[in-house]
C-alpha cells in the first residue's frame, strides 16, 4: 500500500511518498498543505467525449500524521462530495481508499486557532488509527473497523496500554490544549459565529481587510476546505476533455458571466462572501462550520488579510451592537 | 462509466433557426431520451471548447429533443453560433428546480420578460398553454430592444395572442416603420389593475437591469415578495451545488433555483448584478 508521510520542508511540514531509507518524521503540527489534495486533487480528468472513459482504479493509499483539523476537513468535504443526490465518482473512489493514521498535535503554530472554533489538537474520530506519542513509545487506537483489522493482524506489534500511560497522554493532550489557549486568549468570541456573521453585511471589516490583498489566492489553495473548481474543456489528439480544477472565490472573474455582470467585482464583497460561506451559508446547509481553525491561510498570505483578525473586529461589533440593543431596551 | 455527473450525453443539432440578429434556436437531440420541467436548466458543451448553462426554450413535453435558444454573448455562444447542423454536443442536466407550476394553479399568471429572456417563459407559456383551464388567466408583457429583436416572432405576432385565457402587450425600446404597438421600457406596460394582486404571481425573466427595475414596480403594485418568482442568470458550472460559482448568499443558484422567489434572495447584496 502506498503510504504518505510528513517531511520538514523549510520551516513547515509538506506530505511526500514514504521512502524506507529515510526516517520518518513525527510532525507535531499540521502539515502546510491541506489534506483536500490526497482526495480532491488540483487537476484531473472529469471526462472524455465523445466515448466516456473508464476512470483510473484507485489503489489503496495511507497517509500518517493528519491532525485533527484535517480530519474535520475531511469531515467537511465529505458533505459536499459524498452527497447522496450528487455524489461526485472521483472522491468517492479516493476516499474509500484511504486510510487515515491520525496524530496528536504537539506544538499547534501561532496561527493555529482551532480551539476557538470548538476543536482540539487530538483526534476522537475520523481516523483508521490515531498515533499518541508518549515518552517511551506510541499509543495506537482504532478508530474504524479498517483500523481495528489492522490491529488483529499485526497483534505482535502491540501490547495492553497501561493506565499510566493513557494518563501521560491525556496529560500531554492538555498540556497542548492549553497552549492554543494561551495563544489565542484575545480572540474570544462571544457568539457562536454565525451570530456574528448574521449582522456584518455591512461592515466595514471586509472592505478593510481586503484593503492589503493581493489576490494570491493562496488563502483558498491551502484552505483544507475550499473545494470551489471550475471545469473547461479540452481538445486532446484522439479525445475531447472536460478537467476539473480548484478555483478560488477571491478571484475577480470568479462569478462573472458571459454577459458582463458580476456580483462580486469588488474585493471587500468577495471576502464577504468567502467568510460568509465558511461561517454561516455551509452551517445552514450541513449543519457544521466549513473553517476548522487550522490557521492556514494566515500563514500563506501574501498581503497579510488575516481570519481571525475579521472573526476579532466582528466580535467587537456584535458587542457594541449587542450593548446598543440593551440600551434601547432599558 | 455510469454515475459520473460530469459526463455530458451525446447529442446532436438537427437544425438551426434564426431568431434575431443577435439569437438563434438550436434543436439539440440527446441520444438518450431527457426529461426537464420547465424552467430547469441544461450545460450545454462544445466539445474541447467549453461549457455554459441555458435553460431550453421548448414545451417539457417531448423528451425527444429541445430547443435552446441562444444568444450571442461571450466566447462559448460565439462558438455555438457557428455550428451547423449536425454539430455534436454534450448535453448534462437537466439542473435545478424550474416554475412551480402547480403553485399556480387557479391564480392569475402575470409573466413578464424582456430579451432572450422570453427563452425560459417560452418554455412556461407552452406548459401554461397546455392546461390553460387549469389558471384564472396568463397576461404577459414582453419587451425588446427593437421589433427586430423579439425571438418567436411569428407565434408572439399572431398564434399566441388568439389564445383564449391569454392576454399579451409587446413594447420595443426603439421602433422602426412597421411597428405601432408601444414604444418603451418594459416596465411602462405595466399597470396596477393588469392582475388581481391578491390572487396573482408574477414570473420575471430578462436582463438584469430590467429584472431590477420590474421587481420594484411590481413591488410598488404590492405584490408580496413572495410572489416574485425571477429566473436567476449565474455563473452555473457544475450544476451540482459544488463548484460554487454561481451562489447568491446561501443558495446555489443551480441546485435551490435558477427559480426564486425574491422573498429568498432579497437580503443578499448584489442580486442583481
Amino acid at each position: 500500500m502506498e503510504l504518505y508521510v510528513p517531511e520538514k520542508s523549510g520551516e513547515h511540514y509538506i506530505y511526500r511518498k514514504y521512502d524506507p531509507s529515510k526516517e520518518v518524521t513525527f510532525s507535531n503540527i499540521r502539515a502546510c498543505t491541506p489534506a483536500k489534495e490526497f482526495l480532491f486533487p488540483l487537476r484531473e480528468l472529469a471526462a472524455v467525449f465523445p466515448e466516456p472513459f473508464e476512470p483510473e482504479q484507485i489503489a489503496p493509499f495511507a497517509v500518517f500524521g493528519l491532525k485533527q483539523c484535517d480530519l474535520r476537513s475531511i469531515e467537511i468535504l465529505d458533505k459536499v462530495f459524498l452527497e447522496e443526490e450528487f455524489g461526485d465518482p472521483f472522491y468517492a473512489a479516493r476516499r474509500q481508499q484511504m486510510f487515515i493514521i491520525s496524530a496528536d498535535c504537539f506544538k499547534p503554530g501561532k496561527s493555529c486557532f482551532c480551539n476557538v472554533l470548538g476543536g482540539e489538537p487530538f483526534c476522537q474520530s475520523g481516523f483508521d488509527l490515531n498515533v499518541s506519542k508518549i515518552k517511551d513509545g506510541f499509543i495506537i487506537e482504532a478508530g474504524s473497523k479498517k483500523g481495528n483489522d489492522f490491529i488483529k493482524k499485526h497483534a505482535d506489534l502491540f501490547g495492553d496500554v497501561p493506565a499510566a500511560l493513557l494518563a501521560e497522554r491525556d496529560r500531554n493532550r492538555a498540556q497542548t490544549q492549553k497552549q492554543l489557549e494561551q495563544n489565542n486568549a484575545e480572540l474570544k468570541l462571544d457568539a457562536p459565529v454565525q451570530e456574528l456573521m448574521a449582522s456584518s453585511y455591512d461592515s466595514d471589516v471586509y472592505d478593510e481587510q481586503a484593503r492589503s490583498c493581493v489576490e494570491c489566492q493562496a488563502c483558498t489553495r491551502v484552505c483544507p476546505t475550499c473545494h470551489c473548481f471550475y471545469l473547461y474543456d479540452t481538445k486532446q489528439k484522439d479525445y475531447f476533455g472536460k478537467m476539473k480544477m480548484w478555483d478560488s472565490c477571491m478571484r475577480v472573474a470568479y462569478a462573472k458571466v458571459a454577459g458582463g455582470a458580476n456580483p462580486r467585482k469588488i474585493l471587500g464583497d468577495r471576502l464577504r462572501h468567502r467568510l460568509m460561506h465558511k461561517f454561516s451559508y455551509f452551517l445552514d446547509r450541513y449543519g457544521i462550520d466549513m473553517c476548522v481553525g487550522c490557521g492556514r491561510c494566515v500563514d500563506a498570505e501574501a498581503g497579510g488579510v488575516d481570519i481571525r483578525a475579521v472573526l476579532k473586529k466582528l466580535n467587537e461589533e456584535f458587542k457594541s451592537k449587542d450593548r446598543q440593543k440593551a440600551e434601547v431596551k432599558k | 462509466m455510469t454515475g459520473n455527473l460530469y459526463q455530458p450525453i451525446n447529442s446532436e443539432i438537427v437544425d438551426v433557426i434564426d431568431e434575431s440578429p443577435t439569437i438563434k434556436t438550436f434543436v439539440v437531440v440527446p441520444e438518450q431520451e431527457f426529461k426537464f420541467e420547465t424552467g430547469q436548466f441544461v450545460e450545454l458543451t462544445l466539445p474541447g471548447q467549453g461549457e455554459a448553462p441555458f435553460t431550453p426554450s421548448s414545451s417539457p413535453k417531448d423528451a425527444k429533443k429541445m430547443e435552446i435558444t441562444i444568444m450571442k454573448v461571450g466566447r462559448v455562444t460565439g462558438l455555438l453560433h457557428e455550428c451547423k447542423k449536425g454539430q455534436k454536443l454534450g448535453i448534462r442536466g437537466p439542473y435545478g428546480n424550474g416554475y412551480p407550476i402547480d403553485d399556480f394553479v387557479g391564480k392569475e399568471v402575470y409573466i413578464v420578460g424582456g430579451g432572450v429572456g422570453l427563452a425560459p417563459i417560452r418554455s412556461l407559456f407552452l406548459t401554461l398553454v397546455d392546461r390553460i383551464k387549469d389558471f384564472k388567466s396568463v397576461t404577459c408583457r414582453f419587451g425588446a430592444r427593437t421589433p427586430d429583436d423579439f425571438i418567436y416572432k411569428k407565434a408572439l405576432f399572431g398564434p399566441w395572442q388568439q389564445i383564449d385565457g391569454v392576454n399579451i402587450k409587446l413594447t420595443v425600446d426603439k421602433a422602426n416603420g412597421q411597428w405601432s404597438g408601444n414604444v418603451g421600457v418594459v416596465t411602462t406596460t405595466l399597470g396596477r389593475s393588469d392582475v388581481d394582486i391578491g390572487n396573482a404571481v408574477a414570473v420575471v425573466c430578462g436582463p438584469p437591469i430590467m429584472m431590477k427595475f420590474v421587481t420594484l414596480k411590481l413591488l410598488e403594485f404590492g405584490f408580496p415578495p413572495k410572489n416574485i418568482y425571477l429566473s436567476m442568470e449565474k455563473n452555473m458550472s457544475c450544476g451540482v451545488g459544488k463548484c460554487g460559482h454561481c451562489m447568491i448568499g446561501k443558495y446555489y443558484v443551480c441546485k435551490d433555483g435558477p427559480v426564486f422567489t425574491y422573498e429568498q434572495i432579497k437580503n443578499y447584496p448584489n442580486i442583481w448584478d
